[in-house]
């Protein structure tokens, strides 16, 4: 009798699961020229996967009071086994996570995968990446250490240029005039419960709209035409393409090795390249460092708010980017996806890759 | 070695099989960390002995304290006559209550009742209560 076979019969004939995992698997077909560019989303599911269980792990022994955090933090990295070694791969990887989410949205917008049948991909893609951005803002004030306490004091403190509500707001995000125990309190329990939650009920949704809609084909070679739109839901099809198990699936499992040998090689290696030396004492609310800034993924925000005038200027510049690249399925409507077809659109993405990247190193100098 | 060309279905195996293997190392060896990480840490802070001021324990009156970690009692039955117990029920880990009026431990659990050598006196208790060296060192009573 063979075990594994009376054991998949028995489930098919209750859930029909060979049917099931043909049409998600061996039988589902995607485009034959697919980059490894589209691995990032699994680099990415494989990436949070670790920061959950290195997050779970890190709460055995953190306790998230003021008088109490930084001396749990210590004893994890100094007396726990292993201790800092778990500590590290969700320090470094919360900010590799930030790569990968980057690289990810620069590949979609540059092969025009975020537009039409797939707004509701890229707009849940791109609240994703911006609850990355909180969730490694509210992860950063836990340690409680001096680079936390005033990283958050800033970063709280510029939403008091908003008018009539800045200071409220202020006051709202703290829960309190400044930084303290109930700043902690309500950063702990949106990184490790609030943010989670909101995390994996969009990458369900995320996922859905993916394998709905169907993956889009690359925009390259001369056998590339732009897909027709029509006015009811259509499925895209890729008749003769490879399937998704087990041609892909180990092109995407080979990319995941390839980012998890990063993760272990910074953590091994360089893992102070993200644990600056502000970050090794303790908070003192009297006492504000020199030079404090920001994150590397904040630097572009910083010294946006740094160039323009007024800190309201700013904000509303910022708040502008982001609401154009939330938008911007809606706006771009023609179905051109190659990027030789689109010269403005790529001058364009080019010329704001390198806007933020020297905002970001004008951030880190100046 | 043969010169008949791998096709890709071939390659894609052996990738998938090597990629398993180094799945399985990385496992593997994650895992030791993993299992330290969560074992109770041995902080080389408790106390072989306990010293307890001889003056906190009065005749007829039960001291609860902590010793290795776990909660224990001292008491003096009779002036001069000192005896340290584990305040741990031997039924099911419950800790024992001093009762004054009848010199007598009682466990709020399942009422389990132990005499002041920690014996069993009645209730569910199988075994009495662990006894631990008693020493009195001048105005001290060293415990263990």
């Amino acid at each position: 009798m063979n075990l594994q076979k009376e054991a998949m019969d028995w489930l098919d004939r209750r859930l029909g699961v060979r049917e099931l995992l043909h049409s998600n698997l061996g039988g589902y077909l995607l485009p034959r020229n697919t980059n490894i560019w589209y691995t990032l989303g699994a680099v990415l599911m494989a990436m949070f996967g670790l920061q959950f269980l290195t997050g779970i792990l890190l709460l055995v022994y953190y306790v998230p009071d003021t008088e109490k955090a930084f001396a749990s933090v210590t004893m994890i990295m100094n007396e726990v086994p292993y201790g800092w070694l778990l500590r590290y791969l969700h320090v470094v990887g919360s900010n590799l996570i930030m790569v990968f989410l980057l690289l990810h949205m620069l590949s979609v917008l540059f092969m025009g995968s975020y537009k039409r049948p797939r707004e509701l991909t890229w707009l849940s893609g791109f609240i994703i990446l911006n609850l990355g951005f909180v969730f490694c803002l509210t992860g950063y004030l836990l340690p409680w250490s001096q680079l936390s306490f005033w990283a958050t004091t800033v970063a709280t403190d510029a939403s008091g240029a908003i008018p009539f509500i800045g200071d409220y707001l202020i006051e709202f995000l703290r829960g309190g005039p400044s930084v303290g125990e109930a700043t902690l309190g309500r950063f702990f329990a949106l990184h490790v419960m609030g943010l989670p939650m909101a995390f994996l009920g969009l990458v369900g949704f995320h996922l859905f709209c993916v394998r709905r809609i169907g993956v889009s084909s690359p925009p390259f070679g001369e056998h590339y035409r732009p897909t027709e739109l029509t006015q009811s839901f259509h499925h895209e099809e890729h008749p003769g393409g490879v399937p998704f198990h087990p041609n892909y699936t180990i092109k995407e499992l080979s990319m995941v090795f390839f980012a998890l040998a990063a993760l272990v090689a910074i953590t091994f290696y360089a893992p102070w390249m993200f644990i600056p030396l502000d970050a090794l004492e303790p908070a003192d609310p009297f006492s504000t460092p020199e030079h404090i800034k920001p994150e590397w993924y904040f630097l572009w925000a910083y010294q946006t708010l740094k160039i323009f005038p007024s800190e309201l200027l700013g904000l509303a510049s910022q708040g502008a980017a982001m609401g154009f690249l939330a938008m911007l399925p809606f706006l771009d409507r023609s179905p051109e996806r190659r990027p030789s077809k689109r010269p403005i659109f790529v001058t364009l993405y080019l010329l704001g890759i390198l806007l933020v990247v020297g905002l970001s190193i004008w951030g880190h100098y100046s | 070695m043969s010169d008949t060309p791998v096709n890709a279905k071939q390659r894609r195996t052996f990738l998938g099989i090597i990629l398993g293997a180094i799945g399985a190392v990385i496992a593997g060896a994650f895992s030791w960390p993993l299992f330290r990480f969560l074992s109770p840490i041995d902080k080389g802070g408790e106390a072989e002995q306990v010293r307890v001021d001889r003056q906190q324990i009065k005749v007829g009156d039960a001291h609860f304290f902590s010793y290795q970690g776990r909660p224990a009692v001292l008491l003096q039955p009779q002036a001069g006559e000192f005896v340290a117990l584990s305040a741990v029920c031997t039924h099911l880990g419950c800790i024992v209550k001093w009762v004054d009026d009848s010199q007598e431990f009682l466990c709020p659990c399942h009422a389990g009742r132990f005499s002041t050598a920690g014996q069993v006196l009645g209730g569910p208790p199988p075994k009495p209560l662990t006894t631990y060296s008693v020493t009195i060192d001048g105005n001290d009573i060293l415990i263990g």
